[in-house]
């Protein structure tokens, strides 16, 4: 028997933002290059939340603990946004996604995103139970916030061709240009 | 000998980075007493037993918040007159203006640096030396 599929509500997020729901009909999406979004939920409480950061000292070789204090800021929203709809702290689990190589020859700003939201998490004691990060390419994320399924889908501008230009156009203009199939991670 | 290593600060966080976020900047600043809380409620507890001069606390916590704290340490005699800053992210008009009602004495937004902490210590206690 085919599940009955209701109405999606999408909502879209840029970076620096996040959002919380426990509304099972939403569906959080985002584009990610260099980024980090990472996907956190209560599966007790049926509620679910998503971020989208760029630490800025990764870039720029900037103060990095003003870039990490910054990181910290946005997980914790994140956190504190889902406990304030009833989550519990000790039930949380994590997916993360993002964090690509956007630009070869530079520091790899994609892997220190990823390594700073990994580390987080373990000090914080939240389970990561999936996600994609790394590689070449930009990804498309989508995640329900209620069941906690994430869907990916990658961009096709690798590193080869990928330029400042290219890659901020592709956080702003969510065109979907799918290398590989759409992958459900749950 | 300078005001910071006589101080007497308590830490209150629910999420750890932040504690260890806090505690950096403070053993940079040379406060070096430190007391760690996970929660209000743990914090309240431990400081009816050992009062500190300063708490400096998040305001998102699970059960008692910070306002929560400073409340329950106001109404405690012997707690009544520990300085207390609340660090939040949303350091909104409201949120400040029921903190100020209640005794807060001063308040530091997230994110922060060592900076900021340390001028927000200073507006409390005075020079640190």
């Amino acid at each position: 028997m085919t599940p009955i599929e209701h109405p999606a509500r999408r909502i879209n997020l840029v970076q620096g933002e996040f959002r919380v729901s426990d509304d099972p009909q939403v569906v959080f999406t985002t584009i990610l290059g260099s980024c980090v979004g990472a996907c956190i939920r209560d599966p007790v409480r049926g509620v679910g939340g998503m971020n989208h950061f760029l630490l800025p000292g990764a870039e720029a070789g900037a103060d990095a603990r003003d870039s990490e204090r910054l990181g910290v800021h946005l997980m914790e929203l994140l956190v504190n946004g889902l406990m304030r709809q009833g989550a519990h702290r000790d039930r949380l689990e994590a997916k993360i996604f993002g964090g690509a190589r956007m630009m070869r020859g530079l520091s790899d700003i994609g892997k220190k995103n990823t390594e700073f939201a990994i580390q987080f998490l373990k000090y914080e004691g939240i389970r990561v139970v999936g996600g994609d990060s790394g590689g070449e390419q930009g990804r498309r994320l989508q995640f329900w916030p209620v069941s906690g399924r994430a869907r990916q889908s990658y961009i096709s501008s690798g590193v080869e061709s990928a330029n400042r230009a290219s890659a901020i156009q592709a956080q702003r203009a969510p065109v979907e240009r799918v290398a590989a199939g759409e992958i459900d991670l749950f | 000998m300078s005001l910071a290593s006589k101080l007497e600060v308590m830490v209150v966080d629910d999420t750890s980075v932040s504690r260890m976020l806090i505690t950096e900047s403070l053993n940079e600043i040379g406060i070096n007493n430190l007391a760690l809380a996970k929660d209000g409620k743990q914090a309240l507890a431990a400081l009816m037993v050992k009062p500190v001069h300063l708490v400096i606390s998040d305001q998102n916590m699970p059960g008692l918040d910070g306002l929560g704290l400073l409340k329950a340490l106001r109404e405690y005699k012997p707690t009544a007159r520990i300085g207390f800053i609340l660090v939040t992210g949303s350091p909104d008009k409201s949120l400040i203006e029921r903190g100020r009602t209640l005794g807060l004495n001063n308040f530091i937004a997230k994110p922060f640096n060592t900076r900021a902490v340390r001028a927000a210590i200073e507006a409390v206690v005075g020079k640190l030396g």
